[in-house]
Order: C-alpha cells, then sequence, then structure tokens
C-alpha cells in the first residue's frame, strides 16, 4: 500500500518533529519580539548622527569646524579620525573638555570623525555621532548602503527600522540554516540508520523497490520541510500580530516568502538521500550534508556579495 | 516424478575487492524441501543468500528463483519468498504487533491469523515494544515475519540462539511449512538444529560448494560409529576387518567407523572383555567437521570431537 513507509516514519519520529516544530514556532514569533526594542535602540543611534556637526571649508587649506552636542556627565570627549566608516585603523585626534574643535583640512580623501563621551574612567566612552567629510551624506545611512550588507540581501535597499527589514536579517537570515540542517539531518539519517541498525535486509526482504522505498522517504522529507514552513509561517504571522505589525505585510508575501524555501530544502533532502545511499552511514552522510548546507552560505557573501558590489 | 527447481544457481560468484565471497557456485533447491546450508563463519552462506535476495550484485553466474531472475524481477521473486536476515534490526518504539502488520501491509498480505498463531507457539508477546525486546525473542520476530505472509520459499539464515523448547516447536513449524508445499533453505552453523528438519544438506566452505547430499545418503555413505573400550591391551589388526574404514585408538579406547560387517566386529571384539560399547551415526556436526578434515587431512579432528 502506497505511502505506509511514510505512515511508519511519521509514526516512529513524530517526537523529534514535535520538538523542532516548537523550537521553530518559538524563534519565528520570539524573534519578532525584539523588533519594536531594536528599532528603539537603532533609531537613538542615528539621531546621534545628528547632534555632530561638521563644517568644511570653501577653499583648500581652510580649516574644518566639528562641534557636537555636550552630554550631561561627561568629563571630556574623545574624537577618533579615520578613513574607514568601520573606524578599525581610527586614530586618536583629540581629547578634552570643549563642544568644538576647529583644524586644518590637509588631505584630500574622505575622512570619518567619530565623537565620543568619556563619562568616568571606569566605563567605555559613548558615541555621540559620527560625521564625514563628504557633504551632504549621513554615515549611518552609508552604513546600511555598506556592501556588506547589501550583499547579504542581494543589493536590495532594507531598513533596518522596519519591521520587513528586521525579519529578512534577523529570521530568514538564519532561519535556512536551521531548517536546512534539520533537513539535513533528518534526510540523512531516515535512510543510513537502516543500513546502520541493520533494517534494510527485510525492508528489502518485501515486495518493495528500492525506487518505492526512496521516494517514500523523500515525499516524507518534503511533508516535514512543508510543516516546518507552515509553523515558521503561524510563528511569524503570531509574532507580528503581538506587535501590531501584521498590517505592514499581506498574507501572500509572507506566504510566499517563506514558502520559497522549500526547493532549496528540497535540494538538500535529495543530497542527504543520496549520501545516505552512498556512505550507508548516518556519520559520513551527515558530515557531506551538512557540508553542502554551509557550502551555501559561503555562497552569499563570496557570489552575491562580489555582485552587489558591480552593481 | 521430476523435482520442480525452485532456487537455482549457476556458477555464482560474488567477490568483495579480490577477497572471494561465493565462487562458482552452483545448487539446485527444489519444490518443497528443506535444504540445510552449512559452512562455518566466513563460508559465504550469507553472501550467497543476500545475493540471491538482489540484497547485494553478483559478480557472476546466474540465479533464478521461481523461474525468474533473481536481479531483474526481484520484486516479484519477494512476494513469493520470506526471509529472515542472519543478522537484523527491527524499528524502534513500536508494538511488535504494530511492527509485523506494517511488514504484512508491506506484502499486501493479511495473513494476521497466522501472525497470533506463530507468536503464540513461539511464545512472542506481540504487545511488547520491539527495543524491549531480548535477543531471542527479537530472533522470534524475525522468524515470524519471514514465515507469517504463507510465502512459498523461505530462505532463513541461521536462525539459531532460541532456548530448547521453541526450538523444538519451531522445527515442528517448519516441518508443517514443508507438509504444506513450502519449499524452506536455512542456513547454519548451529548442525543439531538443522539436522532434524533437513532433507538435503549442502556444505560450502571458502565460498565453494564442497557437498550436496540427501542426510541419509550421506550417514551411509559415512558409516556408523563403534566405540569400544577393552580392560586390557588388544592388537589394533584384530579390528581392521572388512567394513571397517577407520580406527582410532586412544589407550584401551578405539573408535571405529563401520559401514557393513557390524557382526563381525562386535564377534572380534568379544573375543576380549569389553568394558565400555556404543554404537553411534554421526551426527550432522561430526559429518560436517569430518568433510573438513578429510579435506583438510586432519582425521583426529573427528575423533577428537567424540
Amino acid at each position: 500500500m502506497l505511502g505506509r513507509i511514510m505512515y511508519m516514519e511519521f509514526r516512529t519520529g513524530w517526537k523529534g518533529l514535535l520538538i523542532f516544530g516548537v523550537f521553530i514556532l518559538v524563534i519565528s514569533a520570539g524573534i519578532v519580539q525584539i523588533f519594536p526594542f531594536y528599532r528603539d535602540s537603532l533609531t537613538e543611534q542615528l539621531e546621534g548622527a545628528n547632534k555632530v556637526n561638521l563644517v568644511l571649508p570653501n577653499e583648500q587649506g581652510g580649516n574644518i569646524t566639528l562641534s557636537w552636542e555636550p552630554l550631561e556627565n561627561a568629563t571630556s570627549y574623545m574624537i577618533l579620525e579615520d578613513i574607514r566608516l568601520s573606524m578599525v585603523t581610527a586614530k586618536l585626534t583629540y581629547l578634552g573638555k570643549d563642544t568644538s574643535i576647529t583644524f586644518k583640512k590637509d588631505f584630500e580623501e574622505k575622512r570619518y570623525y567619530a565623537v565620543m563621551a568619556v563619562i568616568d574612567e571606569a566605563s567605555d566612552p559613548v558615541l555621540i555621532g559620527i560625521a564625514t567629510t563628504e557633504k551632504g551624506e549621513d554615515p549611518f545611512k552609508e552604513l546600511l548602503k555598506n556592501p556588506a550588507y547589501s550583499g547579504f540581501t542581494g543589493g536590495r535597499s532594507i531598513s533596518m527600522l522596519e519591521v520587513k527589514g528586521f525579519i529578512i536579517f534577523e529570521f530568514f537570515g538564519m532561519w535556512w540554516i536551521v531548517a536546512g540542517l534539520f533537513i539535513a539531518h533528518l534526510s540523512v539519517s531516515v535512510i543510513a540508520s537502516d543500513f546502520e541498525n541493520k533494517r534494510m535486509d527485510i525492508m528489502l526482504s518485501t515486495p518493495i523497490s528500492r525506487r518505492r522505498y526512496l521516494l517514500e522517504k523523500f515525499g516524507v522529507m518534503n511533508i516535514i520541510a512543508l510543516l516546518i514552513i507552515l509553523i515558521a509561517i503561524i510563528g511569524l504571522a503570531g509574532g507580528l500580530a503581538s506587535i501590531n505589525a501584521l498590517n505592514e505585510f499581506s498574507a501572500d508575501a509572507l506566504f510566499l516568502s517563506s514558502i520559497s524555501c522549500l526547493p532549496f530544502l528540497m535540494v538538500i533532502e535529495a543530497v542527504g538521500i543520496l549520501t545516505a545511499v552512498l556512505f550507508q552511514k548516518v556519520r559520513t552522510g551527515m558530515g557531506v550534508t551538512f557540508t553542502f548546507v554551509f557550502a551555501n552560505s559561503f555562497y552569499t557573501p563570496l557570489v552575491a556579495f562580489p555582485e552587489a558590489l558591480d552593481g | 516424478m521430476d523435482r520442480v527447481p525452485v532456487m537455482e544457481t549457476k556458477n555464482l560468484t560474488r567477490m568483495y575487492g579480490k577477497h572471494v565471497g561465493v565462487k562458482d557456485l552452483s545448487l539446485t533447491v527444489y519444490k518443497g524441501e528443506i535444504m540445510g546450508f552449512l559452512g562455518p563463519n566466513g563460508a559465504g552462506k550469507t553472501t550467497t543468500i543476500r545475493t540471491c535476495l538482489a540484497l547485494i550484485a553478483k559478480t557472476a553466474g546466474e540465479i533464478t528463483i521461481f523461474g525468474m531472475d533473481s536481479h531483474r524481477d526481484a520484486v516479484e521473486i519477494r512476494k513469493k519468498t520470506g526471509y529472515l536476515p542472519g543478522d537484523f534490526g527491527l524499528i524502534p518504539s513500536v508494538k511488535v504487533r504494530s511492527y509485523l502488520r506494517y511488514l504484512l501491509s508491506l506484502r499486501e498480505c493479511d495473513s494476521s491469523k497466522k501472525m497470533v498463531s506463530l507468536a503464540e507457539r513461539l511464545e512472542l508477546d506481540l504487545d511488547r515494544k520491539t527495543d524491549e525486546l531480548s535477543k531471542g525473542n527479537k530472533l522470534k520476530v524475525g522468524i515470524v515475519q519471514a514465515l507469517m505472509a504463507d510465502q512459498d520459499l523461505i530462505i532463513m539464515d541461521e536462525p539459531s540462539g532460541l532456548d530448547p523448547l521453541v526450538q523444538q516447536e519451531f522445527c515442528r513449524i517448519l516441518r508443517e511449512e514443508k507438509k504444506q508445499g513450502k519449499t524452506i533453505f536455512i542456513s547454519s552453523h548451529n548442525l543439531a538444529e538443522v539436522e532434524s528438519v533437513c532433507d538435503r544438506v549442502a556444505i560450502i566452505r571458502k565460498g565453494q560448494l564442497v557437498v550436496v547430499e540427501d542426510i541419509q545418503v550421506l550417514r551411509e555413505k559415512t558409516g556408523k560409529v563403534l566405540e569400544v573400550e577393552f580392560s586390557d591391551p588388544i592388537n589394533i589388526s584384530e579390528l581392521k576387518l572388512e567394513g571397517v574404514s577407520e580406527i582410532h585408538q586412544d589407550n584401551g579406547r578405539f573408535i571405529l567407523t563401520i559401514h557393513e560387517n557390524l557382526d563381525g566386529v562386535i564377534r572380534a571384539a568379544s573375543n576380549h572383555r569389553i568394558l565400555n560399547m556404543s554404537l553411534k551415526t554421526y551426527s550432522l556436526e561430526q559429518l560436517f567437521l569430518k568433510y573438513y578434515a578429510e579435506k583438510e587431512n586432519k582425521k583426529e579432528v573427528v575423533h577428537d570431537a567424540w
């Protein structure tokens, strides 16, 4: 009878599936709960950019004036200068109590200035804001245009101040790896464990062809993949509703953006089943399939990232 | 009446790289017989069976079961074949009853009455979980699943490990199956188990068939064993009479293999004072050892077994 192998897989593996389903539900519904706090924190940081004012000279060799709003409790201020927004090679150019400094512009390249307030010696300095020598540019908006971000999003303009952008980064960024690893684990073990635990001989002594056996196992994996995607959609919808953000999405968009993961999971299933049949060992099969999933995570920065840079 | 072949191999060869699994094995199992397939560990019994059931590929040769090619028509053949693997696992966390019903459903067969009957006869509790079973009970599950679907051919790979009472019941079941016209092919190295049920025996060694013979003919060929213990030393030549093929002396104890002229031997022995005397037939165990010893010229192996 068609579907008997699938039925038995669900019957024996429902506990593991239930645990993972609950995990996905908690993750998808829970991660949305972070958004309001994240948005408020980011807004505060962005507003910080307005607290720093940089006035450029009209002619080369003139003076630059950098001023900032004083911070309550600040004992002194420090300014870091760098040619990179990341500030990884920054050097200290000022340390004092003034809230405005003037210095000569004797360079051509674009430079960034991070203004920080020192509260006391025991705690780290607090960032007041960042300014750039490029006219009319907001360093924080520039940060969001950074290739590291645009590469990650495939060159799309995504705002982390919107719940949509937040979900794309924080949920879909890791969801497919988590779901991919789970599916990889299952697709290898449903077959390789039959070999390892010596169940295959009895199974194949029944009038079940190898093709049907593999197709039913593949069918099981597809149903499981679909189930966890649906659980994720339900979790996301529930999470969004709880922060009153559900009206920012259409049901179609939410469903399609989640279900689009299915072909990817199906490829992982196929790789998992193939390696299980080839190696007949859970560990080896899982090693190969996990490598495949992680290789995909490298694909994004290695291929999409340069493409975004070219764009 | 011509015997109908059910399972037939012709020059079956299976290599594992350079290592020989089975080589040029030609064997026919006929309808309605129970054939024992004997050999020590690593002789190629399991390889032969798994190749016949298309669970592993053959390197060369032909295998036909019910007149069909064992690999090309594997699914059709399995509809009529029950198989007990030598080493197998069960699906965990389900009741034995559910597991067996699952296998029946894969066979699209509704013979749960036979399943229950076999389980009762083998004292198998169908309501226990598969992962709670002892080794012996697991074997019982394997036996039930191989027999429950009323298959025409039953292949069993070393079904040993049952306690003596259940073993007797198992042998009775096999004889009943045979009476119903089933063909049974059973491999073992526990020869005593096979001896009481088999019609014919095939002995395999290092992947090659040593002998295929009716059990009765095999016994007649190898004769009977007379063991005599004398109180005083006697000259061994007194016992070297017509019909005596072998004499083995161990102090005052003599072990003679006799094919005919038993009365002449007893008369010769009665010329001396006898402490003990017994007449035995070779058990399959000793036949098996005898074949090996003859091949390797180690006759003491057989006598040491008495």
